[in-house]
């Protein structure tokens, strides 16, 4: 008995040994490594991964993402990633140059453009045969509608959950809560437009990156360059533009955040239109403004406090 | 030229003031006159009668752009608002119900009609308060 006895605590004390080191395997295991070259993308990866996923951000807050190109450093270090998230619609015009380096290192491309229903974009001024910025005629700065960013955030789920299958559980769950904070974040967004009369829903801002926010409330854009920051708008544009902005009798014009916002200080100089505020176009900012939903909040706050 | 030295001083005077006036006019800081804003056209306005039903008492609101808000005083499960707009470009109508029970799923059922055509039909869902937007499809 006594040796039965003994030789059955041995067996609970093995048990045990086998539980903790099974456990220490899970609480070692090296989480999931995301590189993101959209800022809004990281975001959503960071709510959805949780501790499984460690983010990594190429294109950081305030940096502006039309003229970025990723460096070396960059490289070596979407390599050593599982998944690659991308804006795509052309907003990284390096893009293509990058596809045989994540195919040789078997870097999964998340390009959440390709889940959106890409709207016209103006595009104009600009330098199509500058290597570092290429774009069709799709309005890339698709994060401007919240229902767009839902999308997105199912996608980026789906590529984790076929990265890290034993995460299905967590992205699953995080995923569901994210959707439902952005539905109370669309109607909070409807709530707050409805205060604005139809007749002053007309947004002029540097360059034309609202059009998906446009189109879900009913707004005009009258911007001054085209969908990129590399666009330049002639003399005779920025003249027909005080026109307008005079005859529609536009409250505000709005700066953006990573921008210089000279030309729209000269254009607010000759028209009875006031500076609006700056608000977040090509991507999160930081503070209130770092993270998707502060953003939606900080860009729709200072529009209808404008424009009201 | 002969005459009164004074005579004379007055005339070329003159010719002087003729000449300065244009260039005076033409070089004076004025402020340009703001461009006149378009005669406002008198807008197409119409009745648009909104219809809340909740599914428990509460206090039923309705509110559109620079229009006082239209609420019931008290809990009630009917309630009615009219509100003048656009007859071309109706504003959206935010709707709201604050529901005694505030533990129950509760449901809002908006109808908006105009000359009593039934022009948006929507049903909203909450727990407690159920708000949200309208808008009235372009014709």
């Amino acid at each position: 008995m006594c040796v039965d006895g003994e030789f059955g605590s041995v067996r609970i004390l093995f048990f045990l040994m086998a539980i903790l080191a099974v456990a220490s395997v899970r609480a070692g295991a090296e989480p999931v490594r995301v590189a993101s070259l959209s800022t809004v993308m990281a975001d959503l990866a960071r709510d959805i991964g949780g501790e499984r996923v460690e983010v990594v951000e190429i294109v950081k807050p305030g940096m502006d993402p039309h003229i970025f190109e990723p460096s070396p450093g960059d490289y070596r270090s979407l390599s050593n990633s599982r998944i690659l998230l991308a804006s795509g619609l052309g907003f990284e015009g390096y893009l293509d140059k990058l596809r045989p380096v994540l195919e040789k290192t078997g870097v999964r491309l998340v390009v959440g453009g390709e889940v959106v229903e890409p709207i016209e974009g103006a595009c104009e001024g600009h330098d199509h045969s500058e290597d570092h910025h290429h774009h069709g005629t799709a309005d890339p700065h698709w994060w401007q509608s919240v229902s767009n960013v839902q999308r997105v955030a199912r996608q980026i789920r789906d590529a984790l959950i076929t990265i890290d299958p034993e995460g299905q559980g967590t992205y699953e769950k995080n995923a569901a809560k994210l959707d439902a904070r952005f539905e109370d974040l669309g109607k909070w967004v409807r709530l707050q437009i409805v205060q604005l009369p139809k007749k002053n829903r007309v947004l002029v801002t540097s360059h034309d990156a609202l059009g998906y926010f446009a189109k879900d409330y009913g707004f005009e854009i009258l911007a001054v360059q085209g969908i990129s920051t590399s666009d330049q708008p002639s003399s005779q544009k920025v003249r027909d533009l005080i026109v307008q902005i005079n005859a529609r009798g536009v409250k505000a014009i709005f700066a953006e955040s990573i921008e210089n916002p000279k030309v729209l200080g000269q254009i607010t100089a000759e028209t009875g239109a006031k500076p609006g505020g700056v608000i977040y176009a090509d991507g999160l900012g930081s503070g209130e403004t770092g993270t998707y939903e502060g953003m939606m909040r900080h860009n729709v706050t200072t529009i209808v406090e404008a424009l009201k | 030229m002969r005459g009164s030295p004074l005579l004379r001083l007055i005339l070329v005077a003159g010719a002087l003031v003729l000449l300065a006036l244009p260039v005076w006019q033409l070089t004076r800081n004025t402020t340009s006159p703001i461009p006149a804003k378009p005669a406002a056209v008198a807008e197409d306005l119409a009745d648009y009668r909104v219809i809340l039903k909740s599914s428990g008492t509460a206090r039923l609101q309705a509110m559109v752009a620079n229009q006082p808000t239209i609420s019931s005083a008290i809990g009630v499960e009917n309630f009615e608002a009219v509100f003048s707009m656009s007859a071309n470009e109706p504003e959206d109508i935010a709707v709201f119900a604050d529901f005694v029970d505030l533990t129950r799923p509760s449901a809002l059922r908006v109808m908006v009609e105009k000359s009593g055509e039934v022009l948006v039909e929507k049903t909203f869902w909450g727990t407690g308060v159920v708000e949200d937007v309208v808008t009235i499809p372009a014709k």
